[in-house]
């Protein structure tokens, strides 16, 4: 029985006579170890529609990509489906190959059989086989009845927005303005640098802080395409990519009176930094003692002139010993710790403060010698370059390490009259566990960073955030400094935890995709967005009702057979394409280009339909 | 431009290294409408990266992440890439640097190759595979690897018989045994440096004995042991061909340790052990498998809950420097280690039927030999501005990935981003005539919306 002219009857559209190629990937074994891509290939041919059906090892690879063009030429199709990993990693790539080869990248449908059938079921080869039969079934359905679809083009404005003055955000502008692109800098304190002002002597290379906020600061300064606005804060944001409207709350006008102004801007730079982790009361017995400070109130002291000339004095008395401790306010354990009051456990390691401790202690061991330092760690992650050295050279100077587990972390408690204030007890696993008491004039407490504040954008434009709470870039590898609302950037500590010279390569590299972004004298956008049929709307709003995107859609009056009537009508800039619209519309008037219910219905068809009848072998 | 009348072919930027920096920079070169030539010397781009398994702490398949980008680079209009290709010298100058490449003969026509691998097919001479560690064989006449870019055959003169047997087989007429080594110059507005690391010798502790002991293998082998497409498809130890059932990484094997010369950390041998272990217990679940370390150095975004994930896995982490590896009967080893978290007998020798040297990264290339561009003492390229971290001490040559300094995949994408954006605006700042000049809009863009008490 010719099973493919039985099937093209009953489905009554062009699947006939279209020419589909299927590609399925093993993806090196990810896939075929689980599910029989070889079987999947063979049954694949029998949908009807399918004119090609191949098997590659890396479909994404270079040889790959040019299976799917050169087919498209020799074999003429007209439409190509692609069974590999999440659409999320090679839509794209596959949709570039498609275009390659001459044919319209929206006539590409893409299907996860790694995610969706190997992964997910590992002990059930012929089910994960079936799966993925019936995927690309349903994905051939929908192929078959895709359009040709463009790219939707809209203006783009030169212009970037930074949020935030600290190194990230000046090394962002200074970057872009050095390349001809307007770079308007907002800073919700009244000066520039950030962080860097609590900062004293930089490790690796012992500059002042200071400086480098001046050399990044001079560049901004000196480059008329850098707008600065000191004491502002961006009250209200919306758009998309190229054209974010913003309004800026500040004192910024010629007399320094407050204003709220307007500006569209093209793309958005997150540069909102971080928040020093605060201990809770009684931490470390922290605001129960004076002399338990953090690591940030330690380097002010440093700082300052009066902190001692031969003895290190606070508060008016001498310390002739501290405790480091590590780790407070980072790498928290569920049962030990408190999540802090936004609900987090903060799981992550802050990164920077193993060598901020150890310079600290070096400081203070050079600069007052008859200080002795205890260092109280988990692990020690001088990872970065030049860092070790701080550790060794802690060491020789006589710093004195112990080594704790996260269940069980040290305990400060007060002296009583002693002649130290404060007793740290630590049971150390560098000498086999043993319970150590030492008795010491100030405490340390090495605090992590958390999130710095950025709530209205990250509301108003619905910045997801990961689970420590820092904004969520889209891959850590394939695309790092991308948040998923397309235009906005990630640059520094907002996303993570860095060090300077990693906040400023991260810096760079936003400012590289925000001047990318600027190359083009428009914007594209996916054409994924509703649209109206403009015969069968009839003007009901249900769908206005159901839009969360301001500006989305809106009602309008046209003529039709000579009558005024009410019409939707879409701004594809601000659509997201999300189909609450085509749910709601009583007279299936909206529809989603790329996802058309008929295309919905097609796939359904192709789910159910039996092609495989026999086993799975 | 260049005034140099000598030259050859000129670009925009001249990338050293098609590894994963090299590549994420001409990519963000390229975007901005540069021209950009990517200088590889081994015969696919793709660099250390292609050959991973899977990639901490999101496990993503590394050929995944990779191949995309290598594809990218390989379509783009704006970037030329030359692999198997040496770096003899580079002159830098004011209006532009001369750089002299050699051509290494590949012995095979790449006008003409067409990837069909008729002569793989054909050769019968085979030699320890490199993209493989060794592990797999290879012909003397092969495309690279699967995924390799270009997909163009490679002719191994060290091995090559002359047989003939591959020149009959081709059926473009591509094999060319009589092919020289051909030097360019070519003239280059800046240049990023990103030719990566390689690893220090697995015995370069010699009292870990790894001389003496197929057993004891390099991480990188461990990655094409554990990745899909891998020399045996499954993790079998090199001595005999067992399966494995106790496993130590065995952690700063080549870093952390001023004896040998590398007193700093390697920074990704943590977290890849971790993955390792995590992927060995998936593939071997009756395994036991062990991480020997001083400390684990989980700092990148996402790693310490990796390494949480990995202790509750059931992996053991045990805190002690291993102090010697010796010999024991079946291919086995014992691993000399201090506990220092156990009270009591905490002097061991532990049995293991595998072992994992973390060796430490060293620097691939040297290119003060070549240029005036200076070195650290870590041997790594010097980036003496701390406002500029990409910037080498030459005006208009900059430094990516590990090149500078031992670093993991997410950090050395971010950092040849920001090497491509200082070469992007040290070529604006030099060619500002050449470009579209600054837009100032500035006059028009803020508009008040109405003042505001407060």
């Amino acid at each position: 029985m010719d099973i493919s002219s039985e099937k093209n009857t009953d489905s009554g559209d062009s699947a006939g006579k279209l020419r589909v190629g299927v590609y399925i990937c093993r993806c090196g074994g990810n896939i075929s170890d689980v599910v029989n891509t070889d079987h999947v290939a063979e049954i694949c041919r029998r949908i009807p529609g399918v004119a090609v059906s191949k098997v590659h090892t890396f479909m994404c690879s270079d040889p790959g990509q040019q299976t799917i063009s050169d087919d498209i030429r020799r074999e003429k199709l007209d439409r190509v489906v692609v069974a590999s990993c999440s659409p999320l990693l090679h839509e794209l790539t596959f949709r570039g190959a498609v275009q390659r080869g001459k044919m319209n990248p929206y006539l590409y449908e893409h299907v996860n059989i790694r995610e969706q059938c190997s992964w997910a079921h590992k002990h059930d080869p012929h089910g994960a086989t079936a799966k993925a039969i019936a995927l690309i079934a349903a994905a051939v359905g929908k192929v078959s009845r895709s359009v040709p679809l463009e790219k939707i083009r809209l203006p783009n404005h030169r212009r970037a927005l930074v949020v935030g003055g600290g190194p990230a955000g000046m090394k962002v502008a200074a970057d872009l303005a050095a390349c001809g692109i307007p770079v308007l800098l907002l800073e919700r304190s009244e000066s520039l640098g950030g962080k860097l002002h609590t900062l004293n002597r930089l490790f690796p290379t012992g500059e002042a802080a200071v400086e480098l906020a001046h050399k990044l600061e001079s560049q901004v300064v000196s480059n008329p395409l850098v707008e600065i606005l000191l004491n502002s804060e961006v009250i209200k944001v919306s758009g998309f990519i190229g054209n974010f409207a913003v309004e800026i709350h500040g004192a910024f006008g010629p007399s320094g009176q407050t204003t709220d102004v307007r500006t569209t801007v093209g793309v958005v730079v997150m540069a909102t930094g971080y928040r020093p982790y605060v201990p809770m009361d009684g931490e470390f017995m922290y605001r129960r003692h004076p002399a338990v400070v953090t690591t940030v109130d330690f380097n002010a002291l440093l700082a300052r002139r009066d902190c001692g000339d031969g003895t290190l004095m606070f508060d008016g008395r001498p310390i002739r010993s501290i405790a480091f401790i590590h780790c407070v306010g980072s790498r928290q354990v569920d049962g030990v710790h408190t999540p802090g009051p936004d609900g987090r456990l903060h799981a992550y390691c802050s990164r920077v403060c193993c060598t901020t401790v150890l310079n600290q202690a070096l400081q203070i061991r050079r600069r007052f010698p008859e200080t002795r330092v205890y260092d109280l760690h988990q692990d020690i992650r001088t990872y970065g370059r030049g860092h070790e050295e701080y550790y060794t050279d802690a060491a020789r100077a006589g710093v004195v390490f112990f080594r704790y587990h996260s269940d069980e972390p040290p305990k400060v408690t007060g002296t009583n009259g002693s002649k130290s204030p404060l007793r740290v007890s630590v049971k150390d696993y560098l000498s086999w566990g043993e319970e150590m008491n030492m008795e010491v004039d100030m405490v340390v407490l090495a605090v992590g960073m958390t999130p710095g504040p950025c709530e209205t954008i990250v509301e108003q434009l619905k910045l997801p955030r990961g689970e420590d709470g820092f904004l969520q870039e889209i891959h850590p590898k394939l695309r790092p400094v991308e948040i998923s609302v397309n235009g906005v950037l990630l640059a520094g500590t907002a996303q993570a935890p860095m060090n300077i010279q990693e906040t400023l390569a991260a810096a760079g590299a936003a400012a590289v995709k925000a001047r990318a972004m600027f190359s083009k004298e428009q914007v594209e956008l996916n054409p994924y967005v509703a649209e109206v049929d403009a015969r069968l709307c009839e003007g009901s709003g249900a769908c206005l009702a159901q839009c969360d995107y301001d500006g989305a859609l809106t009602m309008t009056q046209t003529r039709r057979d000579g009558h005024t009537v009410r019409m939707a009508l879409v701004n594809p800039g601000l659509c997201v394409g999300c189909g609450a619209c085509v749910a709601v519309c009583p007279t299936r008037a909206i529809n989603l280009n790329g996802w058309r219910l008929d295309q919905y219905d097609a796939m359904v068809d192709g789910l159910v339909r039996d092609i495989a009848p026999s086993a799975v072998n | 431009m260049i005034a140099n009348a000598n030259t050859q072919r000129h670009v925009d930027v001249l990338i050293i290294g098609g590894g994963i920096s090299g590549l994420q920079a001409a990519l963000d070169l390229g975007d901005q409408g540069y021209r950009v030539m990517v200088v590889e010397r081994r015969p696919s781009i793709g660099g250390r990266m292609i050959s991973l398994s899977k990639v901490f702490p999101t496990l993503d398949c590394a050929s995944c992440i990779t191949t995309p980008k290598m594809s990218a680079a390989a379509h783009h209009e704006n970037i030329e890439l030359l692999t198997y290709t040496e770096v003899d010298s580079i002159t830098p100058g004011p209006d532009g640097h001369t750089v002299v490449i050699t051509r290494k003969p590949t012995y095979v026509n790449t006008n003409k190759c067409i990837g069909c691998r008729m002569c793989e097919y054909a050769c019968d001479t085979e030699y320890p595979d490199p993209f493989e560690e060794g592990l797999g064989s290879v012909r003397a006449v092969s495309v690279a690897f699967t995924n390799a870019i270009p997909q163009k055959a490679l002719l191994n003169p060290d091995y090559c018989l002359a047989c003939g047997l591959c020149l009959r087989a081709c059926p473009t007429d591509a094999i060319e045994f009589d092919q020289q080594p051909r030097q360019e110059t070519i003239g280059a507005d800046a240049i990023i440096i990103a030719s990566g690391f390689q690893l220090n010798a697995l015995t370069v502790k010699p009292q870990y004995g790894a001389e003496n002991s197929r057993n004891i293998i390099s991480p990188l082998a461990l990655e094409r042991l554990l990745a899909p497409h891998g020399p045996y498809g499954r993790v079998l130890r090199p001595s005999d061909g067992k399966i494995p059932g106790s496993i130590a990484f065995v952690q700063c094997a080549g870093s952390r340790d001023q004896t040998i010369g590398v007193p700093y950390c390697s920074r990704v041998c943590c977290m890849y052990a971790i993955k390792q272990a995590m992927l060995l217990s998936g593939a071997l679940p009756t395994a036991d498998i062990t991480i020997y370390y001083m400390d684990i150095r989980a700092f990148g975004k996402g790693h310490e809950q990796f390494y949480q994930n990995a202790r509750a896995m059931g992996i053991n982490f045990i805190r002690g420097k291993v102090s010697r590896i010796d010999p024991a009967d079946h291919d086995d080893l014992l691993v000399h280690v201090e506990l220092t978290e156990e009270p009591e007998n905490f002097l061991r020798k532990q049995r293991h039927d595998l072992v994992v040297l973390a060796q430490g990264m060293i620097p691939q290339w040297n290119p003060s030999e070549v240029s005036p561009v200076r070195i650290g003492t870590d041997g790594f390229v010097a980036t003496p501005d701390p406002a500029s971290p990409c910037s080498t001490d030459i005006p208009g040559i900059f430094v990516a990935g590990a090149a500078a300094g031992p670093k993991d995949i997410a950090d050395s994408i971010a950092e040849a981003g920001a090497a491509a954006m200082e070469a992007g605006a040290y070529l604006y700042r030099h060619h500002v005539a050449d470009k579209r000049p600054p837009t100032v809009a500035l006059d028009v863009a803020l508009s008040p919306v109405g003042a505001r008490s407060g």
